[in-house]
């Protein structure tokens, strides 16, 4: 029980929980928004590799550390979504897919920063209670992950999410009826994007070393078919995807089942293979994703009472 | 490095490794002209004609001239393929934009990873026989290079030709904007499209060998190359195959320089600015 507490098991349960989160946050940026982020693992690896590296070189607590590349990761999301969200859907795609593919290669390149492909670290864990660390901190993301599930939950039913989810089905209507649409797209891009560079920093420990293989464009297909695959306008169709992909594969498969290790590469070619495949059947077949689209009959009694508040 | 010998260096290396990249553009801008949607699954196209050639030239050892034609031919059925089975139907499901996006990296992912687990993780090369060493404009080239460009230049014509010469661009055009209306007119959009997505995979087949020569194969050809591809074919103005011939011999002379001056990663950099640039300057909005 202590070394399981300890280990691979409950690394893998962290990593799978940071991407629950990511997951969610896809699931608010584009099924509740509609804004195609394709740069999501490149906002991850930002916040990732700031927070690794305003610790490391300033010398800061971990804490200050986080807060600053969570910072960074805004003021770098704002001017990306500055520039492209007034486009049309597929130069936001390209141009964020672009600027994470961008961000990889500096993180390679820029050696003398990052350490490139060498790995960047060590970083610890911000405290120490002997064999429970890595439980406190799985703990810890938990209740980060389930935040950002209750804020995503509570946007569904707020006045605010509303003007979201009207941007999605016609930004030309929602304009017209006086809502400043890309203001709105540009915040919630900014304060999301953000979140996403929050979860890169506060995962740095849990890798201990970042490497750029962390934040490549796998990172964010593996989250856009596993968003896809649960549901993309259900809060919890990140969850259910990510538990079906990652956790099926990567938990379940490499610590349950021994695999010898010279199919190790075939099992990392038919994860993929199977991703791709799964997708393509569940766009085909179930567009709407494991748990289906969200019901979304008109509550006479929940509008009134929203009116009440609002007026 | 004085600045004649900048310039020369950077026409002569811009120009070669614009070739494919130029026949890759023209490829994707077909099908995106014709249906509308970003084909990421096209840069499969590149890896499987990458591949069907070195099987043909280094396990069957088929002459490397020999064998481009029939692996592009492949890489163009397996292309015509991808779109009956799944990128039609899903079409005609009415399926929106961006899910058709997320599709075709599904499609792509399924054939990438597919080649991986029959050829394995190794890296393939070609075996190109005997070359030729000569000096264009003071630098050194080989025979193959040259006739790389070559042919990557007649077929990148011949499909330029296709769309403005002949009465296929109209029809193209007719069926992406009605199909409905087009059938009504006589025409037969299944044998069109068939026609239109055996060509760009041809195309992209063999941009994907012209890559592959000078370096190695390996499954992340097309992969590599897709997102230089979209920006390529984006800043040439989607579905204008004149557009992307010229951003294709652009972007590689510019990406060229910048990689001569400072580090390969700066090139995307300045490729992703002329894009927003350019798309900022057409004014492109929702």
């Amino acid at each position: 029980m202590e070394q399981l507490l300890s280990g691979y098991f409950i690394y893998m349960l962290s990593i799978l929980l940071l991407f629950v989160a990511l997951a969610t946050i896809l699931h608010m940026q584009f099924g509740i928004t509609g804004i195609v982020s394709f740069g999501i693992a490149g906002i991850w690896g930002f916040g990732m590799y700031s927070c690794a590296i305003i610790m490391i070189k300033l010398n800061t607590p971990f804490v200050l550390a986080v807060i600053m590349a969570t910072v960074l990761t805004g003021i770098i999301s704002l001017g990306i979504g500055r520039i492209l969200l007034n486009l049309d859907d597929q130069s936001v795609l390209v141009g964020t897919l672009a600027f994470s593919v961008i961000i990889e290669d500096m993180i390679v390149s820029e050696s003398w920063l990052t350490k490139g492909v060498m790995g960047y670290g060590p970083v610890k864990f911000p405290f120490d209670f002997g064999i429970y660390t890595k439980l406190a901190y799985f703990l810890i993301i938990l209740l980060f992950t389930i935040a950002v599930m209750y804020y995503a939950g509570r946007l569904h039913r707020s006045p605010y999410g509303r003007l979201l989810l009207s941007i999605q089905d016609n930004e030309p209507l929602a304009r017209s009826l006086g809502k400043p649409t890309f203001r709105q797209k540009l915040i919630f891009f900014t304060f999301t994007s953000a979140l996403v560079g929050f979860f890169g920093a506060i995962s740095v420990p849990v890798y201990n070393f970042v490497f750029p293989k962390y934040i490549g464009p796998d990172i964010t297909f593996t989250l856009w078919i596993a968003l896809l695959l649960g549901a993309r306008k259900r809060v919890f169709g990140g969850l259910v995807g990510i538990v079906a992909t990652v956790g099926l594969f990567d938990i379940i498969l490499e610590t349950v089942v021994p695999i010898p290790s010279q199919y190790a590469g075939m099992l990392y070619n038919s994860k993929y293979f199977l991703y791709g495949l799964v997708l393509v059947l569940v766009l085909m077949f179930r567009p709407s994703g494991i748990l289906g689209d969200k019901n979304r009959s008109i509550n006479i009694k929940n509008i009134s009472k929203f009116e009440k508040k609002e007026g | 490095m004085t600045f004649v010998m900048f310039l020369k260096s950077t026409l002569t290396i811009g120009l070669l490794e614009s070739a494919p990249l130029m026949l890759a553009a023209v490829g994707f801008t077909l099908i995106f002209c014709l249906n509308g949607f970003i084909n990421i699954a096209f840069a499969e196209n590149l890896t499987i004609g990458a591949y069907l050639a070195v099987t043909f030239n280094s396990m069957l050892g088929w002459n490397f001239y020999a064998s481009i034609i029939p692996a592009s031919v492949l890489a163009g059925v397996i292309s015509v393929i991808t779109y009956l089975v799944v990128f039609r139907p899903a079409m005609r499901r009415g399926m929106g934009k961006s899910e058709m996006i997320i599709l075709s990296v599904g499609v792509s992912f399924v054939l990438r990873f597919g080649i991986n687990l029959i050829y394995g993780s190794n890296l393939f090369y070609f075996n190109v026989g005997k070359t030729y060493y000569l000096t264009l404009f003071g630098m050194g080239i080989t025979s193959t290079q040259l006739i790389c460009l070559g042919l990557a230049l007649i077929i990148a014509l011949g499909l330029y030709l296709f769309m403005y010469k002949t009465n296929y661009g109209q029809i193209m055009r007719a069926l992406s904007d009605n199909e409905e209306l087009a059938t009504i007119a006589g025409i037969n959009p299944i044998k069109v499209s068939v026609l239109v997505w055996f060509l760009s995979g041809f195309a992209g087949g063999l941009a994907g060998i012209f890559t592959g020569v000078f370096t190695w194969v390996h499954s992340g050809i097309g992969w590599n190359m897709i997102l230089t591809i979209l920006l390529v074919a984006i800043i040439g103005r989607v579905g204008n195959v004149r557009g992307a011939l010229i951003a294709g011999a652009g972007v590689g002379i510019i990406t060229t320089a910048v990689t001569l001056v400072t580090k390969p990663a700066y090139g995307a950099v300045v490729l992703l600015i002329i894009f927003i640039a350019i798309l900022k300057f057409r004014k492109v909005q929702v």
